[in-house]
């Protein structure tokens, strides 16, 4: 088992733990805006190459939500947070 | 109609003589396990005798007791956490806990195990919820080389049968505590 994401709260653990929900990026748009920016948040995905952000979920060590910073080129993890604490951060 | 509890392993194992060997599984018939949730630190149980505290995520813990009766652990919990808004709930029908251990457990439990269960790195009394045999499980570290895995109870068949499979090369053996 290679590929290991350190998180935050259990250390470093085989993504075979995990399940990858996808982008993390995405804002949810507020309930009254248009169709189209509902339609761009719900279906549109850009298909990057280098670093990414992802929510993971950590579905059988802590069972939290994490936020992933990887490239999917190199594997290389460059920070994984606590989906809470990342929001948190995203507000202030 | 009667209700003999029975253990879900009970036909894996049998109750035939078997030997005992240096790396041996021991399935415990009846542990008492509750699964607490609470907001913060739960200080109030680390005085809680007889009782072992295990971590599962942030503010979750599956409390582990071989001497107490289920029901009296989780009532005994409730009532130490009593105004702190934490929950606690039985699971000792929910779960299994098998105690492996033997001079060859680490090489056994690396087969399933992706953790570092190294002395140095797993202290003793250390638990963590991890990945065996593909299933979530809670691992423990009770001994310098025994652990305790703790797994729902749908899945101890799969695991158990997998533990012992991958224990044949250094002839792990296996039995219920009261055997």
């Amino acid at each position: 088992m290679a590929s290991l994401i350190p998180c935050p709260h259990c250390g470093l653990r085989p993504k075979e733990e995990f399940s990858i929900r996808g982008d993390a990026s995405p804002v949810r748009p507020a309930p009254t805006a248009s169709d189209e920016s509902w339609h761009r948040y719900v279906h549109i995905r850009d298909n990057p190459k280098g670093r990414i952000v992802e929510h993971w979920h950590h579905a059988l060590g802590c069972r939290r939500w994490l936020v992933v910073e990887r490239d999917n080129l190199s594997h290389e993890v460059f920070g994984v947070t606590d989906a809470a604490d990342w929001a948190k951060r995203k507000e202030a | 109609m009667s209700f003999m509890p029975r253990h879900i392993l009970e036909e894996r194992i049998g109750d035939f003589g078997r030997p005992v060997h240096a790396d041996h599984l021991t399935v415990l018939r009846r542990p008492a396990i509750a699964s607490v949730l609470a907001g913060g630190p739960v200080e109030a149980l680390s005085g809680m005798a007889e009782v072992s505290l295990r971590p599962v995520g942030p503010g979750q813990w599956l409390a582990v007791s071989q001497s107490l009766p289920g029901s009296l652990l989780a009532e005994s919990l409730a009532a130490a956490l009593a105004g702190l808004g934490a929950h606690v709930v039985d699971q000792s029908d929910g779960f299994v806990l098998m105690h492996i251990a033997g001079p060859n457990v680490r090489r056994i439990l690396a087969k399933c195990i992706a953790v570092d269960l190294h002395g140095d790195v797993f202290a003793i009394g250390q638990a963590a919820a991890m990945m065996c045999c593909h299933v979530a499980a809670n691992v423990a570290r009770v001994g310098a080389d025994a652990f305790e895995i703790a797994v729902p109870r749908s899945y101890a068949d799969d695991v158990f049968e997998e533990i012992v499979e991958m224990g044949r090369e250094f002839s792990l053996t296996s039995a219920f505590d009261d055997a």
